[in-house]
């Protein structure tokens, strides 16, 4: 070992290790942030890798969101139809409560949970084991910033697929629902489907959720992939904390963005 | 041309404590050292892929240790680096990824692409391997593809980390054979990192050597041999007694 | 079959097939896995090991997801609320959403992507590096070392969490019921505790437990079933994140059926 001190050792507690730790995470998660916004107004893109990553988000997410969008249709449909026969028994509003919340809330919040943790694993993945063969470190040498390159077009591709796919899976979701409904508490079809409760605010709301969730996984994913470090542990952990960390994104922005929904259009 | 001084950097640990390095154009510099010892991290600040925590790296003349990305486009684009993992783009063939840096930099000719791709792929003995996935190639082949990437710039700085690992005494003698002639036609200054030193040694001008993160030694090739340094000594001649 | 065919009945067909191993995979693990439970054959400072990580690496996760999912609720509750002008009800609607459903999903997603996939990653990493070869080599069955001690201990810690969610859940609907809609604790706490029964709570925390047992089983079983490298880690992840989401929603499909 040689003799010198390192100047940049200095002693500090936990607690301060960590506020450090969580400032430059919050400062590079910007970075990224905002060289994405820049490069999906400047970058050029090559014609097709939108469309190829469309085609990884919608088609590689349909068939889980389906079912797991159906199921949670069902679910609900089942719970809060037997609630409602203990206070009222009639529930003829049941299939318009339910559109309303799917619509306000439940679609994208949901699906987008489904998509952090298909799209976003999926996302930081392929990114992570891109840095630790250093393909990362190749393209910033051949003068592509990889943000650009690598999380641009799957952010275009999400929020386009993210909103494509809301509608899709909710509208299976809602399906399901009101087959439960018809089957198990005998409400018509007919009944069921109505729309009397939607309203702008509510339409507002969800489509403004599709878009965050849809901007916000592929880019804490990529933030995620990009700042993996050592070999194939390095690629797990990526994965793991960006399934954890856009799911945490998605409950938060849902509280945001439905606190103000609630503030403005109630 | 190149100039390090007082350059600190750390992960976890620190890499590099307090390394000064005067590379002169036009020269070859080996870079030596046991694993670990901070050669690659060394290179990776030298193209700005890594920034230090303090003191100063000058390329081209320029400080680049406070440039941000795009000011260090112009540095990189005189730059050309092979990885020690070769990282070759796996979606691209060869032709494509040996094209790459040339069409970022704004080359559209495709007659002109294809000419300089091609030369390359003879310059590595591998020609016709154009059409080919880098999943498909074996480490030596990647390797030499590696190579031709890092050189089809025809850059003024070109880094080279590991040019020869995995590959058999012949084909690894013809990569240093090739790569010195390479940087003698084109006048480049180049920083090579190997562990194969007999054969480094035989094609470098200056030779580094690095131990824990700092740089130990720095003197000609033939200082190196004859270094009495009880370290440089032992590395340098591979023999299993002494300090290391 | 040809690996190359890409037309719609061939990749129907592999899609149908890798569904079977996977399932076909994990129902294998549990028996093998049951057949160690008796006699106990367990390693039982990996188990204390596990259930320490575990427990620490979730818990700020999930009382933050939690206490944002208690606030989520009145919000969506708020408009239901006022149209029907039923403050006395928000106890009880938010009290039992979070119970029986919401809680349990929600927090049972979160584990399964910090401690399910991080495991799936573990696991696909040791095999990748030839670790659990090498265990075998040394006499140590996997199963009973590494495997059953991870199966344990995320059944237990996902019930607990699933407690601790529940309580900073309620906790934050009651503060938001309070900020946002002007309903008291007073009131909150009074519709609670009139109508929510203890078999509520229950049946969530038999959903817990249940899921703890799918996130366990295919996290594990991703991980072990792991080819090519560290881009297979990734995917090996990607897998079994997904499974489980798949598998939690499934199971509680069903046992919202039974558990009425």
């Amino acid at each position: 070992m040689t003799a010198e001190l390192d100047p940049m050792e200095r002693p500090h507690g936990p607690a301060e290790a960590a506020a450090r730790r969580a400032l430059a995470d919050a400062r590079e998660l910007q970075g990224v942030f905002l060289r994405t916004l820049y490069w999906t107004f400047r970058g050029r893109r090559e014609s097709g890798e939108v469309m190829r990553q469309c085609f990884e988000v919608g088609y590689r997410s349909a068939f889980f969101l389906s079912v797991t969008m159906g199921f949670i249709g069902m679910i609900l449909v089942f719970q809060s139809g037997l609630q409602l026969l203990r206070v009222v028994p009639d529930l003829t509003l049941l299939g318009a409560t339910f559109l309303e919340l799917l619509v306000r809330d439940l679609g994208p919040t949901i699906a987008a949970m489904m998509l952090a943790t298909r799209v976003g694993a999926g996302i930081a993945a392929e990114i992570g084991s891109m840095v630790v063969t250093e393909q990362v470190d190749a393209l910033r040498m051949c003068g592509v910033d990889p943000v650009d390159h690598l999380v641009v077009p799957r952010f275009i591709a999400s929020m386009v697929m993210t909103t494509a796919l809301v509608v899709f899976s909710g509208l299976v979701s809602f399906a399901a629902g009101g087959a439960t409904a018809w089957f198990v508490f005998d409400v018509q079809p007919l009944t069921y489907v109505n729309f009397s409760l939607l309203d702008r605010g509510d339409l507002i709301t969800g489509v403004l959720k599709c878009l965050a969730y849809g901007a916000a996984v592929p880019i804490v994913s990529g933030w995620c992939g990009l700042t993996t470090r050592g070999g194939s542990e390095g690629v797990g952990s990526a994965t793991t904390s960006a399934v954890v960390n856009s799911s945490l994104a998605v409950i938060m922005l849902d509280l945001v963005i439905s606190g103000v929904g609630f503030v403005v259009f109630a | 041309m190149i100039e390090l001084s007082h350059v600190w950097k750390r992960f976890a640990a620190p890499v590099l404590r307090d390394v000064s390095l005067r590379v002169p154009e036009g020269c070859l510099y080996g870079l030596i050292g046991p694993g670990a010892a901070g050669k690659s991290v060394l290179l990776k600040c030298l193209a700005g892929l890594l920034r230090p925590e303090r003191g100063s790296v000058r390329v081209f003349g320029g400080a680049i240790e406070g440039l941000d990305e795009v000011s260090l486009q112009a540095v990189r684009n005189r730059v050309g680096m092979l990885f020690q993992n070769n990282a070759l783009f796996d979606h691209l063939t060869v032709a494509e990824n040996i094209a790459f840096p040339l069409r970022r930099r704004g080359m559209t000719d495709e007659a002109e692409i294809a000419a300089r791709v091609a030369d390359r792929l003879r310059a590595v003995s591998l020609p016709g391997f154009e059409g080919r996935l880098p999943g498909g190639l074996s480490g030596g082949q990647k390797k030499r593809v590696g190579v031709a990437r890092a050189t089809v710039t025809r850059a003024e700085v070109v880094l080279y980390d590991e040019p020869a690992a995995g590959l058999d005494p012949v084909t690894s003698q013809k990569i240093f054979d090739l790569l010195r002639r390479e940087q003698q036609e084109a006048g480049a200054t180049v920083i090579m990192v190997s562990s194969d030193i007999d054969r480094l040694l035989t094609v470098t001008d200056r030779v580094g050597m690095m131990l824990d993160g700092a740089l130990i030694f720095d003197g000609t090739t033939a200082e190196a041999q004859g270094s009495l340094h009880p370290v440089v000594k032992q590395f340098v001649h591979g023999e299993v007694e002494g300090p290391l | 079959m040809n690996p190359e065919e890409t037309g719609l009945p061939a990749q129907t067909g592999r899609a149908v097939l890798s569904l079977a191993s996977d399932l076909g995979g994990v129902a294998v693990l549990a028996g093998r896995l049951a057949r160690r439970l008796v006699p106990p054959r367990l390693d039982g400072p990996e188990l204390w090991r596990n259930l320490h990580r575990m427990g620490v690496r979730s818990l700020p996760i999930v009382g933050v997801t939690a206490l944002f999912t208690g606030g989520i609720m009145v919000i969506q509750a708020g408009v239901l609320i006022r149209r029907f002008g039923a403050e006395g009800l928000l106890g009880w609607g938010a009290g039992f959403a979070t119970l029986r459903e919401v809680g349990p999903i929600l927090i049972a997603l979160m584990f399964s992507g910090r401690v399910g996939a991080n495991n799936t990653a573990e696991l696909a990493t040791m095999t990748v590096t030839e670790q659990i070869d090498a265990l075998e080599t040394l006499a140590i069955d996997p199963l009973s070392y590494l495997i059953l001690p991870r199966v344990i201990a995320m059944v237990v810690m996902l019930f607990v969490l699933t407690v601790y969610g529940d309580v900073l859940a309620l906790l934050g609907a009651a503060f938001m019921g309070d900020a946002l809609l002007g309903v008291s604790t007073a009131t909150f706490a009074n519709g609670f505790l009139e109508t929510i029964r203890v078999w509520d709570m229950a049946t969530g925390l038999i959903k817990s437990s249940l899921f703890g047992f799918v996130i366990a089983l295919s996290s594990s079983h991703f991980g072990l079933a792991v080819t090519g490298g560290a881009p297979g880690v990734g995917r090996a992840v990607n897998a079994s994140v997904v499974a489980s989401a798949t598998g939690i929603f499934v199971c509680d499909y069903v046992a919202t059926y039974l558990l009425k």
